[in-house]
């Protein structure tokens, strides 16, 4: 067109290229629409008969998962409302590290709520303004809801711990949560330092082997590295450690030097001498008491034939973080290079040995006497998918316990808790005057959705099962939770499944203000991409 | 324009593929059974061989499925999953690998009408662990322990155990030649339990028959210089120094260098580097050795030298060859020729140099500290050695693991079908859906009789029902497959025997993988980073500028 229509209003503000959408229609609604997409993919994952996702990330790395910190974070999201439900999402794993899936999903449930709501007629702030006094008022009924006498717990005892996590590790890997969570729960007793709200995650350590099967996991006091010792030494007992953090071996110049030698009496001497200061080197770390020598760099042949001479075993850690860990262990202090050690320097270990586990060969680094600070959670499966699936639900695990340190509080799993918000913010959003009020109940029953779910994915008849909730709440049973394995409701406090109160206080606090956060945006202006190389080359027809 | 501005929904990247539902369950179950069906027909002492062309232009022939899977380059990401379990099962036990996919794959065929009729996978998989939970205490129940025997009897049932393995492979011919071979070998590395302290070496020439074990260390002739045929080539009982340094005149130290100002000492310099060399030699001689070997290389020189003194020398011995003589004669190797001690110094029966085909071997046996052992393999072509290799290393690891756990179960199909039986009878005793699915599961595990009928070309369906028949009157839990006459016979009775944690190993991971795979509802695969482009032309969004999405399109969802 030769006449091009004049650009108007804000078209004509910016530059050519842009885009801008606006209003409702455009810019909420289609905000909704894309956020209820992306949680119609995690939905499905939530409980504990959620399904895996398959992903295949930009790397051709295979993730089978249900995890849904996992899912979000390799799906590469791009539409920028849905990034925001992925960022709660993923300050929920960070904060809590678990819970990621409900932050997802409720935080569509109440955004696709709220597209109801707005083709009622109500603006979005009234929306944002009802929902904020939903969650305001959630919050205090779940603190009511809380379990009696749960603020209190022993986070030595293993059984309380297990009863904590189970619900936690269930969701990843149902069906074996009964041999998961005493091994979780070992590992992160026996590292639990004096002041529980210091536990650190770090020092639960993960070690995956494939071959085997479940049954064959185990935790072990102590490191397991996965590599062979570099001598014949394989096993050593009670052993002080010594650990270098340069390699052991002859030092050289940084600068390019050369030995300038005069004589044939020096030249016949410049090997012989060389020698003897190695053998100088690894006598005084021998005659310190050492038997383990750890490097955290190369090893060379003649400081490692005169390890073998004096009996030390070898290992090399290249890794900067696993030597940090195998000091900690052992309580060595690192010592910069090859010098004679000073005796505090020195770690100790009570046994450290080379075994095979399913065809590979890996260093294990024992210590049961107290003062040990790291343990290793082995974890054998058939294949890595497996394994990478069963180390995040016992990362999982471990996060729920270090949550359980700060605050041992729990609720009633197995949407028990939901059912009973649900029902009591109904009652609330009676008492509200205003349009609060549609918002409010609107809110309220989004929390079906977790029952619902919950339902579907063990294949059984939602709407009865939430409408026998609402019956057995209301008529006062508010511990009314679904029994998967049966297909019933039933009275969770005897099922023993519980949830941490702080990993739903966040995941519904984190929802709502994404929901929000979405809600808020009546207009989206995308700049046009900067040039540079051009990735997505011009073709034909889309093949579907 | 108006369709321009039309506000869309683009969640995923472009070129994003993703499948969801039941379909794509489905869809993975079929990929799935695709690959089972390919190793399908190596199963079992009738099982036919694969040849594999690579694109390198490399021929392989084998019937172990975990070398077949590895090749097979799947890009399937669920059957991918079926190449995992086999490696795993590879490295765990070492043999049946072949099972293990067959069963993974038989699993999922049997549940595929389940999830078609519209059973959620969850349902399930529960009833599939349930299943292997109650299958794998079963064979506890039914394995016989094989301790406490003395060591000859003991020996002949772990032959037993190694001719099942290699009743399968191509060497089955010569299988109770090869059996014997591999448990002497086992029992020589003793406790010790390294892998790599059994040797194979592998000359082409000559048959299966001329194959033979060395109680010790055995390893081609290395290159060597003139001097060394004056070497004597057979000791008794001789010394052994093991050295990780060149024995060569050469520059002492890189980083040296020489100034002279003076010409005269020029000689003095050239008296020094053969005095360091000479000085070096003498050691070796002093140490009291008569066998001299050595990772680096070992220089005419000092071959002549060792001549004049009737030591035998081999420099470039391979580090695994050297570290095998030094775990078999007690010997450590020495980065220094200073201050050998008696104490490094190896030491062995009796050495001798010997001709195998058209190459010469070191032989070092008797050695005290036992602990390795060497297979010399004999064979035609090299594909049938190499075939040969990897069967022998099956059947090691089978021997391994049954000399670890010593427990056995019948082989030849027959704990399939107790199993299966077991698994029936006691699927009857639920109410629900799991009674269809234990059965189905049950169901799954005659694969294996089956297909070893099948292989062997005798009517499935007749010894199957034979030995269900045999199996169900409650005294035949030991019978299978007879695969000599096409009948069913007492496998126990017939030495068929498998260590029953190759069994378990086998339906815990083909369980595993089945259930990894049922689980899965939704694959959603990101276009790769690398080759974006390629992608993008295959798939294209037609080139809209990325990310900045026009014509309105809603997420790609197939």
């Amino acid at each position: 067109m030769v006449f091009h229509m004049q650009p108007y209003g804000i078209q004509g503000l910016l530059k050519e290229g842009h885009k801008h959408l606006s209003g409702l229609d455009e810019a909420v609604l289609k905000n909704i629409d894309a956020c209820k997409q992306l949680t119609l993919i995690t939905r499905t994952s939530l409980g504990p008969n959620g399904m895996n996702k398959m992903i295949i990330n930009h790397l051709d790395k295979l993730f089978v998962t249900n995890d849904a910190a996992t899912i979000v974070n390799e799906l590469e999201v791009q539409h920028p409302a849905a990034k925001i439900l992925v960022l709660a999402g993923k300050a929920q794993q960070e904060e809590i590290g678990d819970g990621a899936n409900l932050t997802i999903s409720f935080a569509g449930e109440i955004l696709q709520n709220a597209e109801e709501l707005i083709r009622m007629g109500l603006h979005p702030s009234e929306i944002i303004s009802g929902y904020t006094k939903a969650i305001n008022k959630t919050i205090e009924l779940l603190e009511e809801l809380v379990e009696e006498g749960s603020e209190n717990m022993d986070v030595r005892s293993k059984v309380e711990v297990v009863s904590r996590m189970k619900a936690a590790v269930s969701s990843k890997r149902f069906g074996e949560e009964d041999i998961l969570c005493p091994l979780i729960a070992d590992a992160c007793i026996q590292v639990c330092p004096k002041n529980p709200a210091n536990f650190n995650v770090d020092n639960v350590r993960i070690v995956k082997l494939v071959g085997g099967g479940l049954h064959n996991c185990s935790v072990v006091r102590g490191m397991i590295l996965k590599n062979d010792a570099i001598g014949s030494i394989k096993k050593v007992e009670k052993a002080k450690i010594v650990v270098f953090t340069g390699g052991v071996d002859t030092s050289a110049t940084e600068t390019k030097g050369t030995v300038l030698i005069q004589n044939a009496e020096q030249l016949e001497k410049y090997a012989k001498t060389e020698e003897a200061k190695v053998e100088e080197l690894i006598k005084a770390v021998a005659d310190s008491g050492a038997k383990v020598v750890v490097s955290g760099a190369a090893v060379g042949e003649m400081a490692l034939h005169f390890c073998e001479r004096y009996k030390l075993m070898v290992l090399k850690i290249s890794s900067k973080f696993e030597l940090r860990r195998f000091c900690r262990t052992t309580g060595a202090v690192a010592l910069l290079k090859l010098c004679p050690p000073n005796p505090d320097n020195l770690g100790y270990a009570d046994s450290v040995s080379v075994e095979e586990i399913g065809g590979a060969r890996v260093t294990i680094v024992k210590n049961d006497e107290a003062g040990n600070s790291v343990t290793t959670v082995v974890l054998r499966g058939s294949t890595d998918s497996i394994l990478d699936d069963l180390e995040r639900a016992v990362d999982d695990g471990v996060n729920t316990y270090k949550a359980m340190c700060r605050d041992s509080r729990i609720l009633p799993g197995a949407a028990a808790t939901e059912i009973e918000l649900a029902r009591k913010l109904k009652e609330f959003s009676f008492k509200e005057t205003g349009l609060d009020q549609y918002a409010i109940a609107k809110f309220a029953e989004s929390f079906e959705m977790v029952p619902k779910i919950l339902a579907d994915n063990a294949g059984l008849n939602a709407m009865e099962i939430i409408s026998s909730l609402y019956a057995e709440h209301a008529s006062g049973n508010t511990k009314v939770g679904i029994d998967i394995e049966e297909g019933v409701c039933k009275d969770v406090s005897n099922l023993n499944i519980w949830d941490l109160y702080v990993t739903k206080f966040f995941a519904l606090k984190y929802a709502t203000d994404a929901a929000c956060t979405v809600l808020r945006v009546d207009q989206i202006i995308m700049s046009k991409p900067a040039g540079g190389p051009k990735r997505d080359q011009p073709a034909g027809m889309d093949e579907d | 324009m108006a369709a321009m501005m039309q506000p869309q929904i683009i969640l995923l990247k472009e070129g994003t593929d993703t499948a969801q539902g039941k379909a794509q369950v489905v869809s993975n179950i079929n990929a799935c059974t695709a690959v089972a069906d390919s190793v399908r027909s190596t199963l079992g002492p009738r099982g036919m061989d694969k040849l594999i062309h690579d694109d390198k232009g490399n021929t392989t022939i084998s019937n172990d499925g975990a070398t077949i899977m590895k090749l097979l380059d799947i890009v399937h990401p669920a059957a991918k999953i079926l190449v995992d379990i086999a490696k795993s099962q590879d490295s765990e036990v070492g043999d049946g690998t072949t099972t293990v996919v067959l069963l993974a794959g038989e699993f999922l065929k049997e549940a595929k009408p389940f999830i078609e009729d519209g059973v959620h996978s969850q349902n399930l998989i529960r009833s599939y662990r349930t299943a292997s939970n109650l299958a794998i205490n079963k064979i506890r129940d039914l394995s016989v322990s094989i301790e406490g025997k003395s060591l000859e009897e003991k020996k002949t049932l772990l032959a037993k155990c190694a001719e099942t393995t290699l009743s399968s492979k191509l060497i089955g011919g010569e299988k109770e030649f090869f059996a014997l071979m591999v448990v002497d070998a086992v029992l020589a590395i003793g406790d010790g339990d390294r892998l790599n302290l059994i040797g194979i070496k592998k000359v082409p020439g000559g048959t299966m028959r001329d194959s033979f074990l060395v109680n010790g260390v055995a390893f081609k002739k290395t290159f060597s210089y003139a001097g060394f045929e004056q070497q004597p080539k057979s000791f008794v009982k001789p010394k052994i120094l093991l050295l990780n340094i060149e024995l060569e005149l050469k520059s002492e130290k890189e980083n040296a260098e020489i100034r002279l100002s003076d010409p005269s000492q020029y000689q003095s310099i050239v008296d020094a580097e053969w005095n360091i060399i000479y000085d070096k030699l003498d050691k070796c001689v002093q140490s009291g050795a008569k066998i001299v070997l050595s990772r680096l290389a070992i220089g005419d020189l000092a071959t002549q030298y060792f001549a004049d003194r009737d030591i035998f020398c081999a420099g470039r011995v391979t580090e695994e060859d050297l570290q095998r003589v030094a775990a078999a004669t007690g010997g450590t190797v020495q980065t220094s020729v200073n201050n050998v001690i008696d104490e490094v110094l190896g030491y062995c029966e009796l050495f001798e140099e010997k001709q195998v085909g058209n190459e010469r071997f070191n032989i070092f046996s008797g050695c005290p500290a036992g602990q390795t052992a060497t297979i010399v393999l004999r064979g035609g072509a090299d594909q049938f050695i190499d075939e040969a290799e990897r069967s022998l290393h099956d059947a090691i690891m089978i021997v391994r693991r049954a000399v670890k756990n010593s427990t056995v179960v019948a082989g030849g199909g027959a704990i399939d079908m107790e199993i299966s039986r077991y698994l029936r009878q006691h699927a009857r005793t639920i109410a629900g859906k799991s009674q269809l699915f234990i059965n189905s599961y049950a169901k799954a595990l005659e694969v294996i009789p089956r297909q070893l009928c099948d292989n062997a070309g005798f009517d499935a369906t007749d010894v199957l029902n034979k030995l269900r028949q045999k199996h169900a009157s409650g005294e035949g839990a030991n019978y299978g497959v007879d695969i000599n006459t096409g009948g069913i016979a007492d496998s126990f009775a017939n030495f068929v025997w498998e260590p029953s944690v190759v069994k378990i190993n086998a339906i815990n991971a083909a369980t595993e993988a089945a259930c990894l795979i049922l689980s899965v509802d939704e694959t959603v695969k990101n276009p790769k980073s690398e080759s974006a482009q390629g992608e993008a032309a295959a798939s294209a969004m037609a080139g809209r500028g990325r990310g900045l999405p026009r014509g309105g399109r809603g997420m790609r969802r197939r």
